[in-house]
């Protein structure tokens, strides 16, 4: 573990964090190694952001460090790096919407805690979300949605997944724009987050502290 | 209970015009009125009651006018307004950046932006150093694909070369040009009749006794969202506050010194002394204290403080939730702008800002959609009551658009404002 490593990408230098990784892969550092470090990086990350020192703009440039990361070391790696072995989060914003600054937010927190996240993106269609769930099982499906319209095709996914005999095994999390608690009974969602952090609580308590 | 009675029924439209039209403009002077104005910023919930698309209810002018005179006469409110825009005008240039019902959406979608990296980090230099030979010869054509042969023109700065500038004008008959310009035409001539369109919905609604809404006027932007919504987008305006803030900064005040001279010189033409501004990445959330301070707020207060020197009230959509901003609100000169609020607590809005801004908002969306009867009674008296105190008030929902909302509610809701929003 390189912890200067992990210092710089945490403190949003990016080039001297890029410029250390090509040195590191050139001594020899076991490309592995790097990838953890980043990891480590970006839960660093996520707890600055919890803590209200960083906002989007450093999850975003941390974003693009990790990709600009990868890229280097990717060509090295001889073999795939693990799979996460998370509970796995469907994710998605709701039909007829395609906002998603805050559904990108909230994959990013649930991914830096240990979450396996399927992203659906946006504009989902209410079916996507009924055969996603079919297909891959998720504990936990999170529905982001802002614009005003959303509340009622959050309550179509919600009903679909009841239609589809499916309700029983998923805990439904909604969130984003003015989505709050009156949303949340309308739609028959289990919980509403006002945040990404909440949105990790609600992981956590559901799936016992992941 | 005795049944409420509406103590607007009766009057006459010209009579109602004049108190509606007196009670928001105390109410935005930061003065008590009469009682709480209200104003219905309708959108969608137009086409919702009428049984219409929502695509005709942005394409068909007159669709909309009886729809918002039909609902304006149910309600009862003190202004009201309808859809966002038209889009005539961004369907004939074939704007990237809009989707509306029934083109790339469904007819009975909602309205959206579709935010882009329209302009890309290598673009600082020419946007600082000419931004409207930039926006005319590079962005536009990248934007609105129909003017794509803007792209050919000479740099606008040549025009200053007196006779030899009349050099240039050949290309002006090059095939893509000559499009490009018809094109422009027929945007201009159809963007005029959506125009004429506003100002006769605004007279139709005058004359059955309804006030104009209090964000009549031009539409500008704080700098910073300027760069970020239709320019960096947000990813790259992140990036930007990161890697490139000298730049940022730099085009800011560009943008801020064009946007102040647009608002001034709308305001002598038309006679409206409103500039509507937006919000966006100011909102708690986006970014942190310290770069609110050095990236959105600087140049935000400025414009409105220019606005208010010139006579002009900035009439500030507060997107978001502002709960952790609120302090510097009441920087603003006092009385002198006015703050609608979306998502804010409303309260804390009113025992901060209430002194400096007449503040807008208070209901929710979501209780007009999934609340019951007594909920809505009970918080339009809280409202009233907290909010509504002392004036500076106007009662509205925290969005600009009632889609979903149930009409019965919304019904009690302005009902339980007329009648506990009385000052004595």
């Amino acid at each position: 573990m390189s912890d200067q490593l992990v210092q710089l990408i945490a403190d949003m230098e990016e080039e001297s964090a890029l410029a250390l990784v090509r040195r590191m892969l050139d001594q020899g550092v076991d490309p592995l190694a790097v990838l953890d470090d980043c990891r480590a990086a970006m839960s660093v990350v996520g707890q600055r952001f919890e803590a209200g020192e960083y906002f989007i703009p450093e999850l975003i440039l941390a974003g693009e460090m990790l990709k600009s990361i990868s890229a280097e070391v990717k060509p090295r790696l001889q073999h795939a790096a693990g799979a996460k072995q998370g509970a796995r989060v469907l994710l998605g914003t709701v039909k007829g919407d395609i906002h998603d600054i805050g559904k990108d937010i909230v994959n990013f927190m649930l991914d830096v805690n240990g979450f396996q996240v399927t992203d659906l993106g946006v504009d989902v269609p209410v079916a996507t979300f009924v055969e996603k769930i079919e297909a891959l099982q998720p504990p936990i499906v999170a529905l982001s949605g802002f614009l005003t319209l959303s509340y009622t095709s959050m309550k179509e996914t919600v009903d679909a997944i009841v239609a589809a005999g499916l309700r029983d095994k998923v805990k439904i999390m909604v969130g984003g724009g003015t989505i709050d608690q009156q949303v949340c009974d309308y739609v028959k969602a289990d919980a509403f987050g006002k945040d990404a952090m909440a949105a990790v609580a609600l992981a956590k308590q559901w799936t016992g502290g992941n | 209970m005795t049944p409420f009675v509406d103590p607007d029924l009766g009057k006459p439209a010209d009579q109602l015009f004049g108190e509606r039209l007196t009670r928001l403009t105390t109410a935005l002077q930061l003065k008590q009125p009469d009682r709480i104005p209200i104003v219905l910023g309708a959108g969608y919930l137009l086409a919702d009651m009428y049984g219409v698309t929502r695509q005709e209810q942005h394409e068909n002018g007159e669709t909309e006018i009886q729809m918002l005179l039909k609902a304006a006469e149910y309600f009862q409110p003190d202004s009201i307004f309808g859809a966002f825009n038209n889009p005539s005008a961004s369907l004939i240039v074939g704007d990237r950046m809009t989707k509306f019902p029934g083109h790339g959406l469904d007819p009975n979608g909602s309205f959206q932006f579709v935010e882009g990296e329209y302009m890309k980090p290598e673009d600082y230099d020419a946007f600082i150093d000419d931004p409207a030979d930039w926006a005319i010869r590079k962005y536009w054509p990248r934007v609105f694909p129909a003017l794509e042969g803007l792209s050919l023109l000479p740099p606008l700065g040549m025009a200053a070369f007196g006779h030899y500038s009349l050099f240039s004008l050949g290309i002006l008959t090059a095939p893509p040009v000559v499009q490009a310009l018809q094109t422009l035409g027929k945007a201009a001539a159809a963007q005029a009749a959506v125009d004429a369109r506003t100002v006769e919905t605004t007279q139709r609604l005058a004359a059955a006794g309804f006030a104009p809404p209090p964000l009549a006027g031009s539409v500008i932007e704080a700098p910073f969202d300027f760069m970020s919504d239709t320019l960096r987008g947000m990813r790259g305006i992140m990036l930007d506050i990161h890697r490139r803030p000298e730049k940022l900064l730099a085009a800011m005040e560009k943008v801020l010194k064009f946007e102040l001279e647009y608002a001034i010189a709308f305001s002598n033409a038309t006679g409206l002394k409103t500039a509507f501004i937006p919000l966006h990445r100011g909102s708690d959330g986006f970014m942190s204290l310290p770069q609110f301070e050095k990236f959105y707020w600087p140049t935000l207060k400025a414009m409105q403080e220019t606005l208010v020197e010139n006579g002009i009230m900035p009439f500030v959509f507060y997107e978001g939730v502002w709960d952790q901003r609120l302090k510097y609100l009441a920087e603003l000169p006092r009385g002198k702008t006015a703050g609608w609020f979306q998502f804010s607590d409303i309260f804390k809005v009113k025992e901060i800002v209430g002194d400096t801004m007449c503040i807008q908002g208070g209901m929710r969306n979501s209780m007009l959609q999934a609340g019951t009867a007594e909920e809505v009674r009970e918080f339009t008296k809280r409202l009233c009551k907290e909010v509504g105190r002392g004036g500076g008030f106007i009662m509205s929902v925290g969005v600009g658009e009632m889609e979903g909302c149930r009409p019965d509610l919304v019904k009690i809701w302005i009902e339980t404002t007329k009648e506990y929003g009385v000052y004595a």
